[in-house]
């Protein structure tokens, strides 16, 4: 079993490498480039630090400057560098989701670690998370530090987890609506409102939120303000109407410079407010299960969408398997579902950017589509919690 | 004495300017030939948002080896060029690029203005007197049609074809309205005099279209997204309600 698993991780790295290989080779020999355009703007960023100025100096970079500091060896080493470093936290999100399968026990020790190997091959050889990391995605850096956070709150290691928590937080703010499920776990079981009164939640946020401070302060130091606002603020009241996905897309773009603009964006959280609050509620003693609802229910209502939000769930889809009630037919039918939305996401998407149709009506009926794959699957997944 | 000594002065430095004048006439001439027999063409390669721009400039047989080309674009606010892209494709072309404002790359095009890039060729190709320069563009999102219209239209002018020789320095000769202050060089160090050529076929700007909302349809889009967010929201409420842990 100890081979086996071996086998698995090495053949999973040596066929992300081999992606690797190949997308140098594509993007110097076809028009088509392989790389994520994304990987360019982190490295410009990381080549300004080189520089000594901001990452924010290269428009569009709007993720925390921790990011293009530990991209740097790509301008001092190599470009491929961070490929590499994202291959490997996609390979070790793999490793997490095998552990925390087996701490959270599928039948005696032998057989859970088994399952736990199966599944987790689920996302190891998933060519999904594959090409989005091999690409130069950093979505896989995100999986492994909330991966990461759920493997230490299983195994009770709070204060990992906790600083695990902050970071995650500081990397991209969506693990923010952990905050509410994480707490109600971690309560111990007398009044209500005494209940959330406890070392370990205190532990927890004074820790997770003193590692987020810090890393703030010290970013805001360095960088001022338009780090607050490219890394925090812009994602909280972004209205971006360009490779937007969302449902929100067509009604946020006949509206954008309208009147009620600020109330319809208003009306369009309360009800992914309302789902995120139900939900922490509804499912918080099986805090995975709770945690990747939250991410399911954050991206198939938010008001912008990109192409790789998803893979911020299904990086926890494989942590939460093993303890659905559904047969195998119902999840081959629910999995076959999804990947007709992203097959349709991608075709329109292709056709969008290739061809001379009609872009909005399109994306609108791609995001009605994408809205209604997300969501039955969602739903199903919902009613089989348990 | 004195007047001897200045008339031998003023002789020579007369003899000197004719030879000047009869050099500058040599360099410059040719000038004047080219700009009866080049031509400028565009035009639009690719679909969708992101597009090309083709640009063929045919210059005249006599045009000399030494002669450096600079084509000026003056861009419509509908579309955009990203200078990482460009800086990122540099060593795939034989051609450098100077852009003349920063340009921010997410506006819609209601929201913005044009913006201007000189392009230099090089003119060391296997066809030296054929260039073709090939710039990638990408369309803004326009602002809703009130009218109900699904298309807006982008107009690309052809570049304007400007030519100088580091031998003829002198361009007093040529009419004024056809010559202009412009970099020298793609890194904007200094500033040239460049003759403007007025070429023989006058190209007329190509047009292509990009997709528009309609804004006359805001009501049902608004009120159909929300009733459908509502539906959805109370939907999975009540089972998470009803299957909570």
């Amino acid at each position: 079993a100890q081979l086996q698993k071996h086998v698995l991780y090495t053949t999973s790295f040596a066929i992300r490498l081999a992606l690797v290989a190949y997308g140098d080779y594509q993007d110097r020999t076809m028009a088509v480039k392989y790389t994520d355009i994304d990987y360019h703007v982190f490295t410009d960023a990381a080549r300004f630090i080189t520089e000594g100025q901001s990452p924010y100096n290269r428009s569009t970079y709007r993720y925390t400057p921790l990011l293009a500091w530990l991209l740097t060896p790509n301008i001092y080493l190599s470009m491929v560098f961070g490929k590499i470093l994202f291959i490997v936290c996609d390979v070790l999100s793999g490793l997490l989701i095998y552990r925390i399968l087996c701490l959270r026990g599928l039948g005696s020790e032998v057989s859970s670690c088994t399952t736990a190997r199966r599944v987790s091959s689920l996302w190891l050889l998933n060519p999904l998370p594959m090409g989005v990391s091999s690409r130069g995605n950093a979505e896989s850096v995100m999986a492994a530090l909330v991966l990461g956070t759920l493997l230490c709150l299983e195994g009770r290691c709070l204060m990992r987890a906790s600083i695990l928590y902050g970071l995650s937080v500081h990397m991209k703010i969506y693990p923010v609506t952990y905050a509410l499920p994480i707490a109600l776990s971690l309560r111990t079981f007398i009044r209500f409102i005494g209940s959330f009164l406890n070392t370990e939640l205190f532990l927890f946020a004074s820790v997770a939120g003193g590692v987020f401070c810090m890393l703030t302060a010290l970013f805001y130091y360095m960088y001022g303000w338009q780090f607050l606002y490219e890394t925090y603020l812009y994602h909280l009241t972004r209205r971006d109407i360009r490779h937007n996905f969302s449902p929100y897309f067509y009604m946020l773009y006949l509206t954008a410079d309208g009147a009620w603009s600020q109330w319809l964006g208003l009306a369009a959280f309360l009800p992914q407010l309302i789902l995120l609050l139900v939900a922490s509620w509804a499912f918080h003693p099986d805090l995975a299960f709770s945690c990747f609802l939250h991410t399911a229910i954050f991206v198939s209502f938010n008001k912008v969408c990109t192409s790789q939000y998803f893979l911020w769930y299904l990086c926890l889809l494989p942590v939460v398997i093993p303890h659905l009630s559904l047969s195998l037919n119902q999840g081959v039918g629910l999995l076959l579902l999804w990947f007709a939305g992203q097959v349709i996401l991608f075709f329109v998407l292709h056709l969008n950017t290739t061809s001379d149709m009609h872009r909005v009506y399109k994306i609108v009926i791609k995001s009605a589509g994408w809205k209604m794959m997300h969501l039955i699957p969602l739903y199903a997944l919902m009613c089989s919690g348990c | 004495m004195y007047i001897v000594l200045f008339s031998m002065v003023t002789c020579l430095s007369t003899c000197y300017c004719l030879i000047d004048d009869g050099k500058n006439e040599k360099h410059c001439g040719p000038l004047k030939q080219w700009f009866e027999s080049t031509s400028v063409s565009v035009e639009i390669g690719k679909k969708g948002f992101h597009r090309e721009v083709v640009t063929t400039v045919e210059l005249s047989p006599d045009v000399v080896a030494e002669v450096n080309v600079l084509l000026i674009y003056r861009w419509p606010r509908g579309v955009y060029l990203d200078p990482y892209q460009l800086a990122a494709e540099s060593d795939q072309r034989d051609w450098q690029i100077l852009l003349n404002s920063d340009i921010d790359l997410e506006v819609p095009a209601h929201k913005t203005s044009g913006f201007v890039t000189y392009v230099y060729p090089t003119l060391d190709g296997p066809s030296p007197r054929l260039l073709k320069v090939t710039i990638p563009i990408h369309g803004r999102y326009s602002e809703p049609s009130f009218i109900g219209k699904t298309f807006t239209s982008v107009n690309i002018e052809p570049p304007e074809l400007l030519l100088r020789t580091e031998k003829c320095m002198q361009l007093n000769n040529l009419d004024p309205h056809n010559v202009m202050d412009a970099p020298c060089t793609a890194d904007n160090s200094s500033t040239c005099s460049w003759v403007k050529i007025q070429c023989q076929q006058e190209h007329a700007p190509v047009s292509f279209q990009f997709p528009v909302g309609d804004r006359t349809l805001v009501m049902p889009v608004c009120g159909g997204t929300l009733l459908v967010t509502v539906i959805c929201c109370v939907a999975l409420s009540k089972y998470m309600w009803k299957h909570h842990i």
